[in-house]
């Protein structure tokens, strides 16, 4: 694994009065939230949450509303002060940066796309995504010349002079991304960036995103409450509850391995095969040949294997640099479907 | 106070008690039984009890005296006072001098040409119209006068409206502070105003533009702090995510944000000062109000209406236009080529007004209005004041109404113990309110008395029971019809939209002419005046109830009536309440009007001082409306102040 652009680190964020004193205090982090708050008047958002974000990965955070996933990103870039912990960007502590520091860094090294697109709404389409690059004292040329190329980029060419009010939800929230993407961040936020949107918007969007993602490579830290949209993008996903993380992995460790009921819970309805992969499904061992006729990649899921596995009507190998790993047949694909397949063989 | 509370349930107590109003009017009556017979015994008296007096007249009228003696001498004067003094009257002239040399053909231009880019071609002929009918009825130099005046005192109101504004938009402690001075600034008459000025500047220029700023000021102040404070907040976020510093936040989100606030805040502004700018001709405005005034001392309508009418015009021009800026505020801006045209376009027609020699309005070319409209109004006097069959006639109806309603009223109240009306105050603005919005009030009321102006206070006070009840039955039934019958509210609409714009003084015009001078008229004014607030607040508050709800009790069978009695009016109870607020409150600022067409009492009080140069029976009287208006708007006050839109 490469370094990470993000370390956080037993960061706490704990709202209401002399709040400052909790995190410290071992008899009121042990509290739950209800009776903390019948107790010291304060609301614990973040709980000692800590993780790493790598360089190039889609890091997501995901949470029902109230578990204190948005507030847990604006901490990344002070927007709300966090209350305890650390918070290092490329080896830079973020709570000890002076004002004039901090404005470098949400200038140029993380942008953030929001729930309802905070556009300006007395701006154009060009002028919004400008706006970042205006801000940094960018000439009227230039930052123009920069918001075409983005616009273009996100979709929205030939609509650059109208107004955010004449613009469907999802062109808004491409103008958000445009936006964000125009500073050229090396990390972009996202909050929910597409739960007020049409379920078919909403696909259109995580596509984009997915297709800018492999287009770019840029680091993401993106917050969701919707499961199916995290296990889509995420490479990572930091599952959090009451401003705790109760797991963090892959999506094929969470469908596969709830750290608790919770998770379990949460995961039950997960079309399994969509997430898991032939690795964690063949049967481990080789297959002795050397012909390896329909193979499969191990990184691929187990709905395309059943395919393959389907049409040719005998198991299939599975090969990773002309090494054969392992072979996937009926039974082990339907064990995962079912969710029967044999425990801990994941490696 | 402690107040009992319902929850725990409590053995032996009648049902009645549980009731929150219930348990006020108990401690009330506890309160009550221990301090009247205490107060009744030392100062038993119907009237505010003698010893209970200050006299401050004297001390006022010493205080005055010096001003007036040292106002040529003093420092604070001479360096100060006089500074302000002077540059309001060199700024007022030189407007007028400007807006005298762009002539009429130039002057009318300019507004249409503004008008025409802000609002469209409809209202640019309208304004053009406007204008020409001013000098039609030949009031071309005195529509100069208060615009001139109007102009001046716009551009202070929103300088220190937006400093204001601004400040407490951006400081949470300031916004604290100034907030209930901008309530209360809101609920006083026009007349409060006055008379400070005038003590500080005497009468003239100076002391009318100030008056007009201090009272149009606030809305601008108010409503920038609503805007700033207003904005979108994953907006500010989203701007402050890109590193934005404080002024580029500033400059670049929150004022255009707030842009709307803003546009209506000059709207406001503006329709203020105007209502002021006439009002003041009281202290020497002059111009249009000027002209009201003197016409309405010797009651002659036709001259009044000469002068009411472009007070009018120009009220709605302003109003339609200003309105329209603020709906646009979100749209794209319009090419600044047009514009330019456009001002090419208004200079011309000035250029060429000059050149023609034509820069005063041609004597010529007016039509005499106040002779038809005096002849009218005799024969109103003369076949419709009395004595027409069956109806009787409007001069009866007045004397009727004062016989009936009037005099019962104020006699009631005169004769009510003073404790009694204390008390009475109390327990309507308790029940209404909180126990502070009640203390207020008796303070206010006792504060009256204190002055020594308990029985004029009473007359006023008498003349806005009337009046808000008369406003109350006729609003409420509007309103409730407008609600139920969308045709009847499309056909209101325009009328209630004049009808607010217009000032305040414009409704002593007909009143005078139906029902000549007196109380009766003073208080059909101030009905007149307060009756579309009221109509309008009724009918939103009915309309905007819960559809569900309604449409729960539909389902059930309700019948229209129930449907009103039961769903609609009890969930409109806030807007009802409010409705009942604003009433008060405007018809107190017309009733105090009325001083000039014989309302008499409080009103009457600072004319005279004014008009005898006897500052301290003003002065006096303009705190007891002070004292008044507080009073009347804490009583009914609910319990949570909604944001009040219009005045």
């Amino acid at each position: 694994m490469s370094t990470p652009v993000f370390s956080v680190e037993g960061l706490w964020k704990v709202f209401g009065p002399k709040g400052d004193r909790v995190p410290g205090d071992p008899e009121l982090t042990a509290l739950e939230p209800a009776e903390l708050r019948s107790r010291t008047g304060c609301t614990a958002a973040v709980r000692d949450v800590s993780f790493d974000v790598h360089k190039g990965e889609v890091f997501v955070v995901m949470g029902l509303s109230g578990s204190g996933k948005s507030t847990l990103v604006r901490c990344l870039t002070r927007l709300i002060e966090p209350t305890a912990g650390s918070i290092v960007i490329d080896g830079e502590d973020v709570r000890a940066m002076d004002k004039t520091r901090l404005r470098e860094l949400r200038r140029h090294r993380a942008a953030m796309v929001f729930q309802h697109f905070g556009l300006l709404p007395h701006r154009t389409v060009i002028d919004n995504v400008a706006y970042g690059l205006e801000i940094q004292g960018l000439g009227k040329a230039e930052r123009r010349a920069r918001a075409q190329e983005v616009v273009a980029k996100v979709g929205l060419e030939g609509m650059e002079q109208r107004r955010p009010a004449q613009l469907s939800g999802g062109q808004r929230q491409r103008v958000g991304l445009a936006r964000a993407l125009a500073v050229d961040p090396e990390v972009l936020l996202f909050d929910e960036p597409f739960s007020a949107l049409d379920p078919l918007i909403r696909r259109d969007m995580q596509e984009e995103v997915v297709r800018l993602h492999s287009e770019e490579g840029r680091t993401m830290v993106f917050i969701t409450h919707d499961l199916s949209e995290a296990l889509k993008l995420g490479d990572r996903i930091a599952l959090m509850r009451d401003g705790r993380v109760v797991q963090l992995g892959t999506p094929e460790e969470i469908v596969s391995h709830p750290a608790d009921d919770y998770v379990r819970e949460f995961v039950r309805d997960v079309a399994r095969e969509q997430v898991m992969t032939v690795r964690t499904a063949m049967r481990p061992g080789g297959c002795d040949g050397t012909e390896h006729p329909g193979a499969l990649d191990p990184d691929e899921v187990v709905a395309d294997a059943i395919k393959v596995v389907a049409r040719s009507g005998r198991a299939a190998c599975v090969v990773e640099d002309g090494r054969c790993l392992g072979v996937v047949d009926h039974e082990r694909l339907l064990g995962v479907v079912a969710g029967t397949e044999p425990k801990k063989e994941a490696v | 106070m402690a107040t009992v509370t319902a929850s725990a349930p409590r053995v032996g107590l009648p049902g009645v008690l549980k009731h929150r109003a219930a348990q006020k009017l108990l401690l009330l009556a506890l309160l009550a039984a221990v301090l009247v017979p205490l107060a009744d015994a030392r100062w038993a008296s119907g009237s505010w009890p003698h010893a209970l007096t200050v006299d401050v007249s004297k001390p006022l009228a010493d205080a005055s005296d010096w001003i007036i003696d040292n106002r040529d001498s003093h420092p604070l004067f001479l360096y100060f006072f006089g500074y302000i003094s002077n540059a309001v009257v060199l700024c007022v002239r030189a407007v007028y001098l400007l807006l005298l040399a762009a002539g009429w053909a130039g002057v009318t231009a300019i507004g249409a040409v503004v008008a025409w880019r802000v609002a469209g071609v409809r209202l640019a002929v309208g304004t053009a119209a406007a204008f020409l009918a001013c000098g039609l009825l030949g009031m071309w130099v005195p529509t100069m006068q208060t615009l001139a005046l109007m102009v001046v005192a716009v551009l202070v109101s929103v300088l220190v409206g937006l400093v204001l504004g601004l400040a407490a938009g951006l400081s949470d402690r300031f916004h604290r502070a100034l907030r209930p001075v901008l309530d209360t600034m809101q609920v006083l008459p026009a007349f409060a105003y006055l008379l400070p000025v005038v003590l500080i500047f005497g009468i003239g220029v100076p002391a009318a533009v100030l008056a007009t700023v201090v009272y149009a000021a606030p809305p601008m102040a108010r409503l920038t702090a609503l805007g700033l404070r207003g904005a979108d907040k994953e907006v500010l976020e989203a701007v402050e995510s890109l590193g934005a510093t404080a002024p580029q936040r500033l400059l670049t989100a929150r004022i255009p944000l707030a842009r709307k606030e803003l546009l209506l805040g000059l709207n406001q502004t503006i329709m203020m000062a105007l209502s002021m700018a006439v009002i003041a001709s009281v202290i020497g405005a002059g111009g249009l109000g000027d002209r009201v005034y003197q016409a309405l001392a010797s009651v002659d309508v036709g001259a009044a209406l000469e002068a009411g009418i472009p007070i009018v015009l120009l009220a709605v021009v302003l109003d339609r236009i200003t309105a329209a800026a603020g709906e646009r505020a979100g749209e794209a801006p319009g090419s600044r080529l047009a514009w330019l045209y456009a001002a090419v376009a208004a200079v011309v027609v000035a250029l060429a007004g000059r050149l023609a020699g034509r820069l005063d309005w041609p004597d010529s070319w007016t039509v005499n209005l106040a002779d038809p409209v005096n002849r009218a109004v005799d024969w109103m006097t003369a076949h419709l004041y009395s004595g027409v069959p069956v109806v009787g006639g409007t001069a009866d109806w007045a004397g009727h109404f004062t016989t009936w309603v009037l005099d019962p009223v104020r006699s009631g109240l005169q004769w009510l113990p003073w404790w009694a009306v204390l008390l009475l105050v109390a327990a309507l603005a308790w029940l209404i309110g909180t126990w502070r919005t009640a203390l207020t009030a008796v303070l206010a009321m006792a504060g009256i008395g204190v002055l020594g102006v308990w029985k004029p206070s009473l007359d006023t006070l008498s003349q806005v029971l009337a009046a808000v009840a008369v406003t109350l039955v006729l609003g409420f039934a509007t309103g409730i019809a407008a609600a139920r019958s969308d045709r009847f509210e499309r056909l209101l609409r325009p009328v209630l939209d004049v009808f607010q714009t217009m000032p305040q003084f414009v409704y002593l015009i007909p009143v005078v002419a139906l029902f000549g001078v007196g109380r009766a008229p003073a208080v059909a004014a101030a009905v007149v005046y307060a009756l579309p607030a009221v109509v309008r607040i009724t009918t939103q508050g009915l309309r905007q109830v819960d559809p569900a709800a309604l449409e729960s009790a539909r389902s059930l069978g309700a019948s229209s009536t129930q449907q009103l009695r039961q769903v609609q009016l009890p969930l409109a109870r806030p807007a009802l309440l409010l409705a009942l607020n604003q009433g008060v409150v405007l018809v107190l600022a017309v009733v105090i009007i009325g001083g000039l067409v014989g309302g008499g009492a409080l009103g009457y009080d600072v004319v005279f001082g004014l008009a005898q140069g006897d500052l301290a029976t003003g002065l006096v009287a303009g705190a007891a409306i002070v004292c008044l208006g507080l009073m009347l708007d804490r009583v009914t006050q609910p319990t949570q102040r909604r944001t009040k839109g219009g005045v």
